[in-house]
């Protein structure tokens, strides 16, 4: 049955999903942006987040809205660790060995998580505000929902703060636009590498934490995150965060509805999955820049 | 002037010595390995998957990367055993017609990708071997992939299989290779380079990302048929990411744009996959560190195989054949002018 009400929630729902995405988009728009590297690891940086803040609130017993901060700083150390060890040896080699050393991660996170893991089933951070919920008609959202996207949109304006209005924020921008004369004009290129993957690789952190609470998780969830953050920013249009922030939401509303519809209709469950695609494929062929692109890399 | 035209061919390769060498070693091989695994799972999945990443190769020599390989792979093993099993085709008109459809396809998936640049073009790709799990899934009574069912080989197991594989093989790498030095392997080459300046020199760069699209999708298809045929037994996991990834992986391990680059990928990358899992036992002792795994050893190795990508890549960013053209170089040049750099340049 396709109620009024069953829409509202299904939207809330795709808005939340579409939020945990963005901030793992973002991350990677940013490494992408500075770096014009892609990191196909970026999920599996979501997975340990999220694995983090679980060891942290069932073993230390911290709020998990407090975990996103340790999530953060625990992911971002992994990601200096990751420019520095791995990327940064391949820089200005084929683009393809990009693809190539983060599969070698993806194995390295999915294995050493899988060798850590606490049992061999699917595990959820447990939420203290799991059983509360504000009732829309006769369906219900969890505050965890709602929390999740105040503290997206919170990080988001953080972010933005952080690129417009501070000193190595000007030098992030620099260095994207271009590299070789940021570093004329002074600009350790290096230092803002890597610190441009801490910041993306803390987004993805904290993405991870929101997406545990909100979902359960195991060690190879962080595949389908990737190709679906990568999906939105090639949806938004390369480099644009307004783009990745577009292209999220509508992805998350798209899945939702979707996966939603197929309950009332007779369709496969599949199709959540693909609906994304089909719709990037659809803005692709009338703008193969993307939404809010301006140029191909 | 004669010698301007650009035609060359194998026979003026020196390679060929090397792959007439190289077939008749394959050839030999069941006269003196007589392991049924060895050759029907290891051997003829190395035949199989050489093919597969020459296809996905060539369409990276165009400069399309292409993350949803695996979908043409499956929409050719698909093709090919349904119309044997449902219309009764021989097999190997059900190979070649499963190729052929699976290159239909391309072309109608080329036609969406003849605007896009690199990442663009990997997701549109990728995004195609998602929506195609869809669609069988939805389709389930047509397909019967959920499930999966049986196929029928084109010639029966194991040995005369391995010699069909084999020869199929042969010819579709001659193929690939005939294309990728050709004119227009010479227009793929421009464009991958340059599609601007390509364009600007006169080459129909859409037509010849097309031709690209659907040449590569064509001998997927026909890999796709062959692998469904080698397992005698198809389903919907076929499409899976996995496979996509697995033409990229052996093409840069092999090293990319070359002609032996995937075929050398392909034996180290099934040898990796089909004897790596004997370490497992080894592996064992080391249980009691982790007390929340059953069975340490798959993380391990694989986590062993992680790393030694990522040292492979940083250590040869160039692939294997980079190794084997440093080697070769050694051997060419005369002991003496080595010393020589050796005293001048570094160390």
């Amino acid at each position: 049955m396709i109620t009024s009400s069953g829409l509202a929630q299904a939207l809330i729902f795709g808005v939340a999903n579409g939020c945990v995405y963005i901030l793992l988009a973002t991350g990677l728009n940013l490494i992408f942006g500075v770096m014009k590297l892609v990191n196909f690891a970026h999920g599996q940086l979501l997975m340990v987040g999220a694995f983090i803040a679980y060891i942290v609130t069932t073993m230390a017993g911290l709020n998990p809205y407090l975990a996103i901060l340790v999530s953060m700083g625990s992911v971002a150390l992994i990601g200096i660790g990751m420019e520095k060890f791995a990327f940064s040896k391949i820089r200005g080699t084929d683009k393809l060995n990009e693809i190539f050393i983060s599969l070698g991660l993806i194995y390295v996170f999915e294995n050493v998580a899988r060798l850590f893991w606490v049992n061999e089933f699917s595990i959820r951070i447990p939420s203290p505000l799991i059983s509360l919920a504000v009732p829309i008609g006769d369906v219900a959202i969890g505050y965890d929902y709602i929390l999740a996207i105040i503290i997206v949109i919170t990080i988001l304006i953080g972010l933005v703060l952080l690129t417009k209005k501070t000193k190595i924020g000007l030098a992030m921008r620099a260095t994207s636009q271009k590299s070789d004369a940021a570093k004329l004009m002074g600009i350790n290129v290096n230092r803002i590498y890597l610190f441009t993957f801490a910041v993306g690789a803390a987004l993805a952190g904290a993405s991870g934490t929101l997406y545990g609470i909100l979902y359960s998780f195991n060690p190879t969830i962080g595949a389908l995150p990737t190709i679906k953050a990568f999906a939105i920013i090639i949806l938004g249009g390369l480099g644009s965060i307004p783009g990745a922030i577009a292209g999220g939401l509508l992805y998350g509303i798209a899945e939702s509805i979707t996966a939603y519809a197929s309950s009332g209709f007779g369709i496969a469950g599949t199709w959540q999955d693909a609906i994304a695609f089909i719709l990037l494929i659809a803005v692709l062929v009338v703008r193969p820049t993307g939404l809010f692109g301006e140029k191909g890399e | 002037m004669k010698n301007m035209t650009y035609t060359p061919t194998l026979l003026r390769s020196k390679k060929l010595y090397f792959a007439i060498l190289a077939v008749a070693i394959v050839a030999a091989v069941p006269m003196i390995v007589k392991s049924d695994y060895i050759i029907g799972q290891v051997l003829t999945l190395m035949l199989i998957f050489a093919i597969y990443a020459s296809s996905w190769n060539l369409l990276a020599y165009s400069g399309q990367g292409s993350l949803g390989h695996a979908a043409f792979l499956g929409i050719g093993g698909f093709a090919s055993a349904l119309l044997v099993i449902k219309i009764g085709l021989p097999p190997i008109a059900g190979l070649v017609l499963g190729g052929l459809f699976s290159a239909g396809i391309g072309f109608l998936v080329g036609l969406a990708c003849v605007r896009l640049k690199a990442w663009f073009l990997a997701m549109v790709t990728f995004g195609f071997s998602v929506i195609i799990v869809s669609i069988m899934t939805q389709f389930d009574s047509i397909f019967g992939g959920v499930i999966g069912f049986p196929t029928i080989p084109i010639a029966p197991q194991v040995i005369p299989f391995y010699y069909a594989t084999l020869g199929i093989t042969v010819v579709s790498i001659l193929v690939i290779f005939h294309v990728m030095k050709s004119k227009w392997g010479l227009a793929f080459k421009a464009i991958s380079e340059n599609e601007l300046e390509a364009k600007m020199t006169g080459i129909n760069t859409g037509k010849y990302r097309l031709l690209a699209f659907v040449i590569s999708t064509f001998f997927a298809g026909l890999a796709g048929g062959l692998y469904a045929e080698s397992t005698l037994f198809i389903q919907n996991s076929i499409f899976e990411a996995y496979y996509s990834f697995l033409p990229l992986i052996m093409s840069v391990v092999g090293g990319l744009s070359t002609i032996e680059g995937p075929i050398l990928g392909s034996i180290i990358i099934v040898s990796i996959n089909s004897f790596l899992p004997l370490t497992d036992k080894y592996l064992q002792p080391l249980g009691p560190l982790f007390p929340g795994v059953s069975n340490v050893g798959p993380p391990l190795r694989l986590l062993g195989l992680g790393i030694f990508l990522i040292l492979i890549v940083i250590f040869l960013p160039k692939g294997v054949t980079s190794l084997l053209q440093k080697g070769y170089n050694y051997l060419r040049t005369d002991t003496t002018k080595t010393k020589k750099v050796e005293k001048n340049g570094k160390i």
